[in-house]
């Protein structure tokens, strides 16, 4: 009995957790719910873990304990490989958006030489010179 | 300002530079000096000033916010020069190792061979690590270029249109991967020697070591595997005729 209590307070424990960190908005969309499945299925297999025993039964799993453990690893390295996908498509993002911020800041600069060329020497004395209007359509 | 006046021409050449600082200015006023190019410099961040020398010395200069390596200023670059819509783009090191004199050459070639990029090579300066490793990429993907990291180029407008592409933003260096891209998108690839000095400064960011080498052909054997099934469309001219002085 009291290893029935162990594992449900596990359960309960991590389940909690899991939950708390999604109800306080740590994680977004997909992640949130993947995280939500994660913890029914902690919560209900470490309060009921006959479960885990019918499941081995029902899937024909002669030591049935090894089966959460195979699932579980394998929704990790599962996981694992979204994270990586992830990571690298966020990485060219990244890139991309470095690049598009280094042009605009040249041209920027080249748009406020053309609009006030002396701007960049009085910028500190003359207030006026903050303002740097863009050139008209008809000029330059 | 040159700036507007220089956006008027259709050729950029684009000099990605690294820390360049002793070789930048003299790259960008050779380079000018061709006569038939504006000059961008992409500064990778430096911390040596190589952002003003090339400004001072007449290139338009983009910096970029943090290092985004080799291969990703050469693509601002190419999508500086999307944007601003030249028709060709050059590509040369701010290392002093190619000749600024050299790009005339490369861009009359790439009118004249119909070919979409032009590589600029220089057979004298392999060493047993590149020769190991060309015969190695040669095998994996067929593509028979001599000397595939090499950065003095000349792209046209699909090339270029290809490389500004977001496919191209996760590779690191202008070699294998970006020539892989190119030949997938069916474009032709020629070859054409031209002469190089040895590095003044700084080494080679690839070749430095034997172990830099080995990590840098793992990576472009993932790439070459990650890019399989595109190689029977590769279609590359080798450029035969053997150079002026005798560099084959």
């Amino acid at each position: 009995m009291t290893s029935q209590l162990t594992s449900a307070a596990i359960g309960i424990l991590l389940a909690g957790a899991i939950l708390y960190l999604v109800r306080r908005d740590h994680m977004h969309g997909s992640y949130a719910l993947w995280w939500l499945a994660i913890a029914a299925a902690i919560l209900v297999l470490g309060v009921f873990p006959p479960v885990i025993d019918w499941l081995g039964r029902v899937s024909g799993i002669s030591y049935p304990p090894i089966l959460p453990i195979i699932v579980g690893i394998g929704m990790i390295l599962i996981r694992m490989l979204r994270t990586d996908i992830d990571r690298s498509r966020q990485e060219r993002q990244l890139r991309r958006l470095a690049q598009k911020l280094a042009i605009l800041e040249q041209e920027l600069a080249s748009v406020r030489r053309v609009a006030e060329p002396t701007a960049s020497n009085d910028f500190g004395r003359n207030k006026s010179a903050r303002v740097i209007p863009l050139p008209k359509s008809g000029d330059a | 300002m040159h700036a507007s006046a220089a956006s008027q021409r259709s050729i950029l050449a684009v000099i990605p530079a690294r820390n360049e600082a002793p070789t930048v200015a003299d790259i960008v006023r050779r380079t000018l000096a061709t006569g038939q190019c504006d000059v961008l410099v992409v500064d990778d961040a430096s911390t040596d000033g190589t952002a003003e020398l090339a400004r001072k010395a007449g290139a338009r200069v983009i910096t970029a916010p943090f290092s985004l390596g080799a291969w990703g200023a050469t693509q601002i670059g190419m999508r500086f020069a999307q944007r601003n819509r030249y028709h060709t783009v050059l590509t040369l090191d701010a290392d002093g190792q190619h000749h600024p004199e050299e790009l005339p050459k490369l861009l009359a070639l790439l009118r004249r061979s119909g070919a979409n990029v032009i590589i600029g090579t220089y057979a004298q300066r392999m060493s047993a690590a590149r020769k190991v490793a060309g015969s190695y990429f040669r095998l994996l993907t067929r593509l028979h270029v001599q000397d595939f990291t090499s950065g003095l180029r000349a792209y046209d407008r699909r090339a270029v249109r290809a490389l500004a592409s977001r496919e191209a933003s996760l590779l690191d260096y202008q070699d294998m991967g970006v020539l892989m891209l190119l030949s997938k998108k069916g474009l032709v690839l020629q070859e054409a020697p031209t002469i190089m000095s040895p590095r003044r400064a700084g080494a080679s960011r690839v070749f430095a070591s034997w172990l830099l080498v080995a990590r840098y052909m793992l990576h472009t054997t993932v790439l070459c595997f990650a890019q399989l099934g595109v190689r029977a469309r590769i279609v590359v001219r080798p450029q035969t005729s053997p150079p002026a002085d005798g560099l084959t």
